[in-house]
């Protein structure tokens, strides 16, 4: 039997996309060769109500958890075979309108979040920078304050969604080195000094669009700050753990997804009179495949139910990305070598989710510092 | 002094920071930062664990690490701010 979904049957949320496959799944192939953001596949997510999963009714919002949001970006990876779109989904919902809901002011998130939820508004937070990829606390780009604005100079890369994104939060420095020096800002595309660079091209996600953000003189008001002065490292650390738990829950619907197609081909597929699935080590492989998806289904859900509930989930959080990711490579990997040479064509689509699964261990914060991170916690 | 029994900010501590670690010298006004016992990551996932936990809305959260240097400190400004509206995510 093929991995069935724990969240397909615990809520309503996870077949939402589903509706939409035909639109969302059309000419993926091409529009991965092209690199381009499929603005028509947007629609129908718009349409499907995914963006307004997390917030609130009074701005659009359909008013559901956090867990049920993952459900549906579960079943959006399980759907949609377009893991670039998919991406820029997940960083639609949690770059902008999650922030902006428990951190904005009652002007900002009156203004903003119904676009947001929308999905008329494509958003982007720009923390990366060129010289501090993962050392986030020493982000360089700094806002100064002149009375009731702030100058924002500096740069931001690898900027997912910013080719095509409306409204961007940026995470500056308004104050001292480190952690507590860090604010967040929103602010629109056509605020003048914000400039957005050409797309870059990528192995993989080959649909989700990233490049660099130019700040030079950007004047923002005081009241597009998010929370307090020096708050930013807050904001980054609630904004993170989501974006961890919706993009790598996107992750496991695609590796559910993966695995059914293995299977499948597996029982059909016959080589000196069986069918392939037979032979241990095609069996034993697909069986490990198994376990890495549902140890990725507990771990995203356990660890979504903790920050749900308010707990500290700094190592859950870490570990969930790690393992998730690597089981998302080592599953496309072993698609590819199951299905043999048709894996290797370009056509059946194989192939294209061990590119897209490669960048999983470096969004978000790479393995190697969740790793660190998690040495940290235990003292080391 | 409270006990982890009634006390969540104790318990967080002793949990996250002094697990398998003899608690006892963690009284009311014992010096968590200059202990080191919460260094600079151990104070974001403490004020993040805070700001989540009682929902006190962000510009209501001291930003100084000295307001959590004691647990009397931090239970001080925790019981003074009021609770923001639920979020659903």
């Amino acid at each position: 039997m093929a991995a069935e979904s724990a969240a397909e049957q615990a809520t309503d949320t996870y077949g939402i996309t589903a509706p939409y496959g035909d639109e969302l799944n059309d000419d993926v192939t091409r529009w991965d060769r092209a690199a381009e953001f499929p603005h028509e596949k947007w629609k129908p997510l718009q349409r499907s109500g995914l963006f307004t999963l997390p917030f609130a009714p009074e701005y659009g919002g359909a008013g559901r958890t956090l867990t049920e949001t993952m459900a549906a970006l579960e079943g959006l990876g399980h759907t949609s075979r377009d893991a670039g779109l998919n991406f820029s989904a997940s960083t639609q919902i949690v770059s902008v309108g999650i922030p902006l809901q428990a951190f904005g002011s009652a002007e900002l998130r009156e203004r903003y979040l119904p676009q947001v939820t929308s999905g008329q508004a494509i958003t982007a937070h720009a923390i990366t920078e060129a010289s501090h990829g993962s050392d986030v606390m020493n982000i360089r780009t700094t806002a100064v304050r002149e009375g009731d604005e702030y100058v924002i100079n500096g740069g931001k890369l690898f900027i997912t969604n910013a080719p095509v994104a409306d409204l961007f939060l940026l995470y500056v420095r308004t104050g001292k080195p480190g952690a507590f020096g860090l604010s967040t800002f929103l602010a629109e595309r056509s605020t003048p000094g914000l400039t957005i660079g050409e797309p870059l091209e990528t192995m993989g996600l080959r649909t989700s669009p990233i490049s660099e953000v130019t700040l030079k003189d950007v004047r923002l008001p005081v009241g597009n700050r998010l929370g307090s002065e020096g708050a930013g490292f807050l904001i980054m650390d609630y904004v993170m753990k989501r974006e961890v738990l919706f993009s790598f829950a996107v992750n496991l619907g695609e590796m559910t997804h993966r695995l059914k197609r293995v299977v499948e081909h597996a029982t059909t597929r016959q080589q000196f009179g069986s069918a392939i699935g037979k032979n241990q080590a095609v069996a034993h492989k697909i069986a490990d495949m198994r376990i890495a998806v549902e140890t990725a289904r507990k771990w995203l859900y356990d660890t979504g139910r903790k920050v749900e509930q308010g707990k500290d989930a700094s190592l859950d959080v870490a570990a969930t990305k790690i393992l998730v990711s690597e089981a998302n490579q080592r599953t496309a990997q072993d698609a590819i070598q199951i299905f043999g040479a048709r894996g290797y064509l370009t056509d059946t689509g194989i192939e294209r989710e061990l590119r897209n699964a490669a960048a999983g261990s470096i969004y978000s914060g790479t393995n190697e510092i969740q790793r660190n991170c998690i040495a940290a916690l235990m003292g080391l | 002094m409270s006990t982890a029994f009634n006390d969540p900010i104790r318990a967080y501590i002793v949990r996250e920071f002094l697990a398998g670690e003899d608690a006892e010298d963690l009284t009311d006004d014992f010096d968590l930062i200059e202990s080191t016992v919460v260094n600079s990551l151990g104070l974001v996932r403490l004020i993040s664990w805070i700001s989540e936990t009682y929902r006190i809305p962000v510009d209501d959260i001291p930003l100084e690490p000295a307001a959590y240097r004691t647990l009397a400190d931090i239970r001080d400004f925790v019981g003074k701010a009021a609770p923001a509206a639920p979020a659903t995510v």
